[in-house]
């Protein structure tokens, strides 16, 4: 390898002008960006807010049997509103750090073709999501565990298709959360709107109907969680349209045209 | 090799960069200089594909930064040293470009070591002084193992022993065939350093060439007890003459057609003593970078007043 010998720029024909032309890979690209997105102290305490707000959430329905429902899908339904909290913040931080951090300068100079480092990102929060509904799922099976052994009769009505509801919807607030992040590139102005908006169109959507039903994705996806389609098809797709969609496309061309200083 | 040919560059109605050309060897440092907002950085950033040019084009290594498919292969990039994760440990960042480049690991260390950061190396560049952060930021420059090197305001935050180091790797990198640009708003700072110069003022490329051409001399500067004499005597060999202050006089070099040693052989014939003669400080390129920042510095004042 001449490539462990520093002193040498490279001059001559050499191991190092096949890898000058050999691009990034998009493994190596979503290895990089796994690590940044889990490597900062910031970053790991986020995680770890997400794995504890997800137990103690599912502690309540464990808690309280006489008012909440003893069934699968309420435990289940209880880790999802967990995740869906604080998930969407790693992944809006995952894509603005490089923004709010600077390190736009540095990464977009390593691989300046920008939507492939940022498809990166969007896959590692996707990787991020699905891991933790998996964690989601086995709490919730923990905690069944236990309600289970301390004698309660539990309603064991989930079923797979309820299951991979419980993914979409997990894996649907993550990308709303990349959407935001993608298009507003400051980590904080993208925390407190995604928190203004999701609570803002609640608020709204009290007063209106058609807010409610079109517009306000809390509401859209929970019956997307709970595998309410019926009559329900066209409202859930406009509101995914309108939270992961449109933001995300408005986002990508913004990260690809940004003059970055 | 780096060539930059007439780059132009506005912001809404600043033209920031305007018709700018640049080319740079392999084995040569050039110095880009020129006062703060003259337009260096927003160049360096059209260079490395950051900023998109107006008009104009611009090479690195032969290809279109954007055209390259590792480009930390073949040109290392030092914008802004702070521009760093905060929360990242020196030794994570390396890391971070090793894996970009495809560069094993173990580079990370031996690079550490280079640059004099192998004890903080676990400690968060949140905690670093911007001197420790250029040093990281070259050694992320290094990590492909490049040919090229394009470094804005590298000296910024170095001590002058940190000046010191380097200019010894930046000369040693050039010597082995290495092309630099690296961009300062300070001469004093550049002048011991690089070979070639280009001087932005405005967006404008208004001097460059090699530095020793730049900085010599365009005039020489006498001084005798008898004025009247030696006004005398150059009349007489035709040397066009501006007498100064304190009995001194200035003539100018025309290119190198006169020489210290045509000057005082003109004053042995005739017999006139020189207490002094010497190339006149008021060399062409100092002259120019000091109006240049003067200006620059002079306009605020004027729109306060």
């Amino acid at each position: 390898m001449t490539s462990t010998t520093m002193t040498h720029p490279v001059l001559t024909a050499s191991a190092n002008s096949q890898a000058t032309f050999t691009g990034i890979p998009f493994g190596r690209l979503v290895r990089v960006e796994w690590g940044k997105a889990t490597d900062t102290r910031a970053a790991r305490w986020l995680l770890i807010a997400v794995a504890a707000s997800t137990v103690a959430l599912v502690l309540a329905p464990l808690l309280s049997p006489s008012s909440i429902d003893q069934s699968y899908t309420s435990y289940l339904g209880f880790a999802a509103v967990a995740l869906s909290i604080l998930l969407p913040v790693v992944s809006i931080l995952t894509l603005t750090s490089e923004w709010s951090q600077r390190t736009a300068l540095a990464t977009f100079t390593q691989e300046p073709r920008r939507m492939r480092v940022v498809t990166a990102k969007i896959a590692v929060s996707l990787m991020l999501g699905a891991t933790a509904a998996v964690f989601g799922g086995l709490v919730t099976a923990a905690g069944l565990g236990v309600a289970a052994a301390s004698g309660r009769t539990l309603d064991a009505n989930l079923t797979a298709g309820l299951l991979a509801a419980f993914l979409l919807y997990v894996v649907l607030n993550v990308m709303t959360g990349v959407a935001l992040g993608a298009l507003v590139h400051n980590s904080a102005a993208a925390i407190v709107a995604s928190f203004v908006l999701s609570i803002g169109f609640g608020l709204l959507g009290r007063a209106s109907q058609l807010v409610a039903e079109w517009l306000d994705y809390s509401t859209t996806f929970t019956w997307l969680l709970n595998g309410q389609w019926a009559g329900h098809t066209a409202q859930i797709l406009v509101s995914v349209f309108l939270w992961v969609a449109i933001p995300l496309a408005a986002g990508l061309f913004r990260t690809v045209r940004r003059e970055i200083s | 090799m780096i060539t930059a040919t007439a780059l132009t560059k506005s912001y809404g109605h600043t033209r920031v960069v305007s018709d700018l050309s640049l080319h740079c060897e392999p084995g040569t440092i050039t110095g880009f200089l020129g006062p703060n907002g003259a337009g260096k950085s927003t160049t360096l950033k059209m260079i490395v594909g950051l900023s998109r040019p107006d008009h104009g084009t611009s090479t690195v290594g032969g290809h279109p930064f954007g055209d390259l498919p590792n480009p930390t292969r073949v040109v290392g990039t030092l914008l802004d040293a702070s521009a760093m994760h905060a929360g990242r440990t020196g030794r994570a960042t390396l890391s971070i470009a090793a894996r970009m480049a495809g560069v094993p690991t173990a580079r990370v260390d031996e690079l550490l070591d280079r640059v004099g950061l192998s004890d903080a190396a676990d400690r968060r560049v949140g905690g670093y002084s911007l001197g420790m952060r250029q040093r990281l930021g070259i050694a992320q420059t290094l990590v492909g193992d490049p040919q090229v090197l394009i470094l804005d305001e590298p000296a910024n935050g170095l001590d002058p022993e940190g000046i010191a180091w380097m200019r010894g790797l930046l000369r040693d990198f050039a010597d082995q065939g290495g092309t630099v640009l690296l961009s300062s708003h300070l001469l004093h700072e550049v002048q011991a350093t690089v070979d070639n110069l280009v001087v932005i003022s405005q967006g404008t490329a208004v001097a460059s060439g090699r530095l020793t051409e730049l900085l010599a001399s365009s005039s020489l500067l006498l001084r005798t007890p008898d004025p009247e004499d030696l006004a005398r005597a150059l009349r007489a060999d035709r040397i066009d003459y501006q007498p100064g202050p304190d009995q001194t006089f200035t003539v100018d070099v025309l290119g190198g057609r006169v020489t210290p040693e045509i000057v005082a052989r003109v004053a042995l014939q005739q017999q006139v003593l020189l207490t002094e003669l010497r190339p006149s400080d008021s060399g062409g390129l100092e002259q120019l970078f000091f109006s240049l920042t003067a200006d620059k510095t002079a306009q605020p004042q004027e729109a306060a007043a």
